[in-house]
């Protein structure tokens, strides 16, 4: 039954990103950004002749990508079940046979499978750009697919904590606000905190937690370079199940006596 | 195949529902009847799995509600009162949704969605957008979407609230259509709906059951009926007639124009009107009229909520003003 409800889910949930205004908005806005990036960007590295293999990494490394993490997947995710709870149709999903977990995850999975399309022409655009009148040179995609593998697996499990934050709130513009607010939290504040703690920093627990939540250093380190780290992968896999469990047990609450 | 023993639920210090019991056997049609606020969606709601009990038991074609929520789920057809809407899908897309989520295999889902679509009589909407559909058609839509895994069991909560006259009559027909295949709950507090469509009824208010039974027999058990004698006779004349009758309770004269009328309340099962006759007869009173008006369910229903709420307040206002 789990299965189930997350496919039907899955398939529902898709369709609505698909024809939502708000998709395309999201899309239109940056690819619009990126277009003028990309252009800025072609026209440097023919101006000062730059080296051809740091340009697939420059593309990603763009205001148009914050956009894409930071803002993003709250607006992805702020109707799911904050929507629901709005219209009241929460009722009458719940009351269908299918398990919590079910719907949960195949929102997640629908918020996701949208957000991959939304980058999916970047990277083809990227392969466009390989022939002829552009750049006629072939680019090493290598580093590419591990830094979109990074973002990817970073913007899912701020995916997730969006969809946990609108399972909270019947308020949908409050369940934005509370995933962007976690979001610029995750990826800014562990190097601050790391600065401000003194001599606390130098205990090895206290090192390490921070290394592993500090994102941003770790995909500069790891991803950005064309590296993947299996506990990096598996530590936002474990965020992404994290977060998709804190929503279950928020949506199955209500049962709660 | 509804079993409801002993069900409580509160929010806070609200107490929704108080230790209410009741049953719905197989085929039969119930109206769940209350005023605004008595507890019906929220028992309803406890049914569908929605909200938890707070004690007490219930269960759905067998399966409780909170240890099998999914095969209760699986057994029933839920119309909420406000029939929410998913304003991007097309009426028969939302079906074929519903109808996937309920797990209906895909090979009879187009036969399923269009046979619910031809019972709730929501063809000629069928591509329409759910958000562009009247607030008539919309209620019908949530029947089709009860009806679509056809449940054994259908739970309608208000499915006739803020139609026209037209909307109601039509849902009334659904149901009463329906009733030959599926086990009915209906709740409403509009009665004659209810008196049209239900076998039975259960009366809530503040949470607790105050009858179960077919409405006509519950009518006669518990309401008074009301005596009225018209005579051209001075009004003592036909007060000395019915008083001392057995059953006969409050009494009302009107007299004017050289006639009289008397109104008093009867006790439920009395019937004084040949001893009235009599009476009448005896002291030469030449009768107009000697009739037992049979209370209505509304009255009944009056009685059981409102009557009770009223005669409460005076007599909590009678002691404050003591």
């Amino acid at each position: 039954m789990i299965l189930r409800g997350a496919w039907v889910t899955f398939r529902k949930e898709l369709w609505s990103y698909c024809v939502s205004p708000i998709s395309w908005a999201i899309a239109f806005l940056f690819y619009l950004w990126r277009g003028f990036e990309l252009q800025e960007l072609i026209r440097g590295y023919s101006y000062y002749r730059g080296d051809l293999d740091q340009f697939p990494t420059a593309t990603y490394g763009q205001q148009s990508t914050a956009y894409m993490v930071l803002f993003v997947p709250a607006l992805l995710t702020m109707r799911c079940f904050a929507e629901e709870r709005r219209t009241g149709s929460i009722e009458t999903l719940m009351t269908a046979p299918v398990t919590d977990a079910g719907v949960v995850f195949g929102k997640w999975c629908a918020a996701a499978a949208f957000y991959g399309l939304l980058w999916l022409p970047s990277v083809l655009v990227l392969h466009v750009l390989e022939y002829g009148p552009f750049l006629a040179s072939d680019l090493a995609f290598g580093p590419v697919a591990a830094a979109y593998l990074g973002m990817f697996l970073l913007s899912s499990m701020l995916l997730a904590f969006g969809v946990f934050a609108s399972s909270l709130t019947d308020n949908v513009l409050l369940s934005a606000v509370l995933a962007f607010l976690v979001s610029l939290g995750l990826l800014t504040l562990p190097q601050k905190i790391a600065s401000q703690v003194g001599t606390l920093a130098q205990n090895y627990y206290v090192r390490e937690l921070l290394e592993k939540l500090d994102v941003m250093r770790n995909f500069g380190e790891w991803f950005a370079r064309g590296l993947i780290d299996t506990s990096q992968v598996m530590f936002y896999i474990g965020g992404i199940l994290f977060f998709l469990f804190l929503t279950t047990v928020s949506l199955s609450s209500r049962r709660i006596a | 195949m509804i079993v409801v023993h002993e069900l409580s639920k509160r929010f806070g210090a609200t107490l929704a529902v108080d230790r209410l019991s009741f049953e719905v056997g197989r085929g039969e049609v119930v109206g769940f009847l209350g005023p605004n606020g008595a507890g019906k969606t929220t028992t309803i709601r406890v049914l569908t799995g929605f909200h938890p009990a707070t004690s007490g038991t219930a269960s759905v074609a067998g399966h409780d509600v909170v240890k099998a929520s999914l095969q209760a789920r699986q057994s029933l057809g839920y119309l909420p009162e406000n029939v929410p809407i998913y304003p991007d899908l097309r009426v028969v897309e939302y079906l074929r949704y519903r109808a996937a989520l309920k797990g209906v295999p895909a090979k009879e889902r187009k036969l399923a969605v269009s046979r619910a679509m031809d019972k709730a009589g929501v063809e000629d909407v069928a591509r329409k957008l759910v958000g562009h559909v009247s607030r008539g058609y919309r209620q019908r839509v949530g029947l089709a979407d009860a009806l679509v895994a056809n449940p054994p069991i259908l739970i309608l909560d208000e499915p006739t609230s803020g139609l026209d006259p037209n909307q109601r009559r039509r849902i009334k027909q659904v149901v009463l259509d329906l009733a030959q295949e599926h086990t009915i709950l209906f709740s409403s507090h509009i009665l004659a709906e209810v008196q049209d469509v239900s076998s039975r009824i259960v009366v809530i208010h503040r949470g607790q059951l105050r009858a179960d039974g077919p409405p006509e027999a519950l009518v006669q058990q518990h309401t008074a009926r009301r005596l009225v004698v018209a005579a051209a006779a001075a009004g003592a004349t036909l007060s000395a007639c019915v008083e001392g009758l057995a059953g006969i309770g409050e009494i009302e004269i009107d007299e004017g124009m050289g006639r009289a009328t008397l109104k008093a309340s009867v006790a439920a099962g009395e019937d004084p009107r040949e001893a009235v006759g009599t009476r009448l007869l005896a002291a030469g009173v030449a009768a107009l009229e000697v009739r037992l008006d049979l209370p209505t369910l509304e009255e009944f229903f009056y009685q059981l909520t409102e009557g009770s709420d009223r005669a409460e307040e005076l007599a909590l206002a009678s002691e404050d003003h003591e």
